[in-house]
């Protein structure tokens, strides 16, 4: 056990790094297109036809050049979105989510944030696909930066 | 505190009781600030999650004995006309059901989770200011509870021979392997760390798998004493030495031609039948008395004594050597020769103390 441990610390040591992407999500948003879906909410996501907007979009715009990625915007129900997310046809999916979501087992989500402009004191979470880890705490950080 | 049914406990015995009780306590209170810290940072990880149910389920062997405890040491009553030390069994049983049904669930869980492909998510939280990715929390906290569990099992080890407590033995046997459960939720947390989501699965499987078998042994152990099983060592490891004891020291008596007994464990203390064929069948009730006092005095766990006159001695009853008995027992080596045995046995009286009542040989 101490060995299997001690394999493992040194695959982190050896330039892996911790948290990881199985499905390397984060390289290949970065520099590229991060494929998010959006749900409309009355204070955070507006959708004109394919023109999506609001404060909760403004976030993701932020966060996909911070990864100098540009969005690629899909509009649908939550249901249609999450399956898209389990489907490996998006990065991200936001729309006035909170930390109370039934998602939460098909979906990895982010902590509540309730500073989010608009939230209206609910905590807003996005989510992102199940175990992408680098690519979760990468958003959880840049949205602690951007709303903290 | 200081009895179990009839039996007045030895001195060693007593203090070593009063030990196990506080350890107990300890225990449960250590267990519960473990339980509440881990909830803490659960997260998604199924070995986390096992890890976690494990420790809650730790709880059970613990819970058991202090409750027992309580029965135990009540007097034998015409209701209960062996007194109750049963209890202790009966929390053992409980306490060896809940770990074999909670662990094959659990087992379940993680084989269903890796054959579906789950990906644990974990993700980051903020510790003094920055986001921290929660598993570094993980493998620290694991890391840090693995550390009393070693200490605090080695001494209920020593506590469940003199007790002759196989619940404490248990408990002590399972709370020294405790720092498998956390190594093996350490290597899920850094699989998934490093991208090898199947890692936690893995190490799910393998904690589950060491509660089922903590249940097995458990249930079987808590079943064999409760079905009468001859008397065995705390361990389960040989019979029990006193078996040979008692029948050989009954056969040194003068007025016996032939001596076998059955002995069984009731938890802590043991019933002995013990039938003679005495050479005059009009030996007086007297000596039968004195050999059931003789007996008792051999060891404090042996005070519920009868003796039973028969012609025949009965083919289950055990004589105390040969294959049968002799197996791993030190049969006839502790010294219980036959002339030193009578000689004991006639100036011995029910409930004395003697150093040889110290410890469980």
């Amino acid at each position: 056990m101490p060995l299997a441990i001690g394999i493992v610390l040194g695959l982190a040591g050896c330039g892996l790094q911790v948290p990881a992407d199985p499905n390397g999500t984060l390289e290949r948003v970065s520099d590229g297109t991060l494929r998010a879906g959006a749900s409309p909410d009355r204070s955070l996501i507006e959708v004109r036809g394919d023109e999506v907007s609001g404060a909760e979009a403004d976030v993701v715009e932020a966060f996909a050049s911070s990864l100098d990625a540009r969005v690629e915007w899909t509009v649908g129900s939550e249901e249609q979105l999450v399956t898209g997310l389990e489907e490996g046809d998006l990065d991200l999916v936001v729309g006035g989510i909170t930390d109370e979501t039934p998602w939460i087992d098909r979906a990895g989500v982010t902590r509540g944030f309730a500073d989010m402009p608009g939230a209206d004191g609910r905590n807003v979470v996005m989510l992102v696909p199940l175990g992408e880890n680098r690519f979760l705490s990468t958003l959880e950080t840049f949205l602690d930066e951007e709303l903290g | 505190m200081s009895r179990f049914g009839r039996t007045d406990l030895p001195d060693e015995q007593a203090t070593d009781l009063r030990k196990a009780v506080k350890i107990e306590v300890f225990t449960i209170c250590y267990t519960t600030v473990t339980i509440l810290v881990v909830a803490l940072v659960l997260g998604n990880s199924q070995a986390m999650k096992t890890a976690w149910v494990e420790d809650i389920l730790s709880l059970t062997p613990q819970v058991a004995f202090l409750v027992a405890l309580v029965f135990v040491r009540r007097k034998p009553t015409r209701n209960f006309p062996y007194g109750l030390h049963r209890a202790m069994s009966v929390g053992h049983l409980v306490a060896g059901v809940a770990l074999f049904v909670v662990g094959a669930t659990l087992a379940y869980e993680a084989i269903s989770g890796f054959l579906s492909g789950d990906h644990p998510t974990i993700g980051t939280i903020v510790l003094f200011g920055s986001s921290v990715w929660l598993g570094w929390v993980m493998v620290a906290v694991m890391a840090l509870i693995a550390i009393g569990p070693p200490f605090y099992g080695r001494y209920k080890l020593k506590l469940a021979k003199p007790l002759h407590n196989k619940l404490l033995y248990a408990d002590a046997d399972m709370a020294t392997a405790d720092w498998h459960t956390n190594a093996a939720s350490i290597v899920g947390v850094l699989g998934i760390g490093v991208g090898l989501w199947w890692l936690d699965s893995a190490a799910a499987l393998f904690i589950s798998v060491g509660i089922v078998w903590d249940g097995v042994r458990n249930t079987r152990t808590a079943i064999l004493g409760l079905i009468d099983k001859r008397a065995t060592t705390y361990d389960e490891k040989a019979v029990h030495p006193l078996i040979a004891e008692a029948a050989t020291m009954l056969r040194g008596l003068p007025w016996v031609a032939d001596a076998a007994v059955r002995m069984r464990d009731l938890g802590q203390v043991f019933h002995v039948e013990a039938y003679v064929v005495p050479v005059d069948p009009r030996t007086p009730v007297s000596a039968y008395e004195s050999a059931a006092r003789a007996i008792a005095a051999l060891d404090w766990k042996v005070q519920d004594t009868d003796v039973i006159p028969v012609s025949v001695l009965p083919p289950e009853a055990d004589p105390g050597f040969g294959r049968e008995a002799g197996r791993g027992s030190r049969a006839g080596a502790s010294g219980a020769g036959p002339a030193a045995a009578s000689e004991r046995g006639s100036d011995a009286s029910a409930g004395a103390t003697s150093d040889r009542l110290k410890g469980e040989r």
